[in-house]
């Protein structure tokens, strides 16, 4: 799994490549909840690039989903590929994120 | 089509091993990729929670795995030497929401959303998870 962040203006875009599952998931999580120590409240995850998206990388995001939200941010869900996208549909989860087909959709949406 | 073996440490890195042969025992079967993955993602969840739940860390034991894939269906068995661990009972999910899904239980769920059968069995101290798969109607 990688992790790259782009810190914009009002926005930060984190690209996660790979396999986000019980081995790589913590890494997941301290990257992310490092940008909300940071302040940084709203966030654009681009998915394409991921290649197993388990319960535990799912569980990092319905957490910090639920963290940003309570700050008064968002996060959004970017060009997943289709493991990410059919990942959170088995666990019920699409309905929770707002998911946009590309990053710049997404990062208009703020 | 054929059988497939494969045992691994109990170890969180080693998962991507177990449903690696998943995936491919899957494609063999005459699963389409999305079906396919979807027998990888459950499979990933139950030796996650075998090594978290059952051994309680890694390195405690093995997961012994046999995949038999037959035309349309596919059936997994992984055997472990942990403590009594019963993942087959269906999660409740009754007082989850849409808006604010309590952030564990979701690889049970998982489980049970993808596969057809879940079975488990306590023989000899052993565990034994046996998930079945059929072939989604219209797919493959």
């Amino acid at each position: 799994m990688e992790i790259t962040t782009q810190e914009y203006k009002r926005l930060t875009v984190v690209t996660v490549t790979g396999r986000v599952d019980s081995a790589t998931s913590g890494d997941f999580e301290s990257a992310l909840h490092g940008l909300i120590e940071k302040g940084r409240f709203s966030l654009v995850l681009d998915m394409a690039g991921v290649e197993f998206l388990s319960s535990s990388g799912l569980r990092v995001m319905v957490s910090v989903l639920k963290s940003v939200r309570q700050a008064g941010g968002e996060l959004c869900v970017a060009q997943p590929a289709a493991q990410a996208s059919d990942a959170i549909a088995i666990a019920g989860l699409d309905a929770l994120f707002r998911t946009f087909p590309s990053r710049e959709a997404a990062i208009a949406s703020f | 089509m054929g059988t497939f073996r494969l045992t691994v440490p109990g170890r969180l890195d080693r998962i991507r091993d177990v449903t690696g042969l998943v995936g491919e025992a899957a494609l063999q079967a005459g699963f389409d990729s999305h079906s396919a993955y979807a027998c990888e993602l459950a499979v990933g969840e139950a030796c996650e929670n075998i090594i978290k739940h059952g051994y309680k860390a890694e390195d405690r034991g093995d997961i012994r795995v046999s995949i038999a894939s037959l035309p349309g269906e596919l059936t997994i068995e992984l055997v472990d030497t942990a403590p009594p661990f019963n993942p087959a009972r269906v999660p409740d999910t009754r007082a989850w929401t849409p808006d604010d899904p309590p952030v564990g239980g979701l690889g049970l769920l998982i489980i049970h959303r993808v596969m057809d059968q879940v079975q488990y069995l306590r023989r000899r101290r052993q565990n034994i998870l046996r998930l079945v798969k059929h072939v989604p109607p219209g797919a493959g």
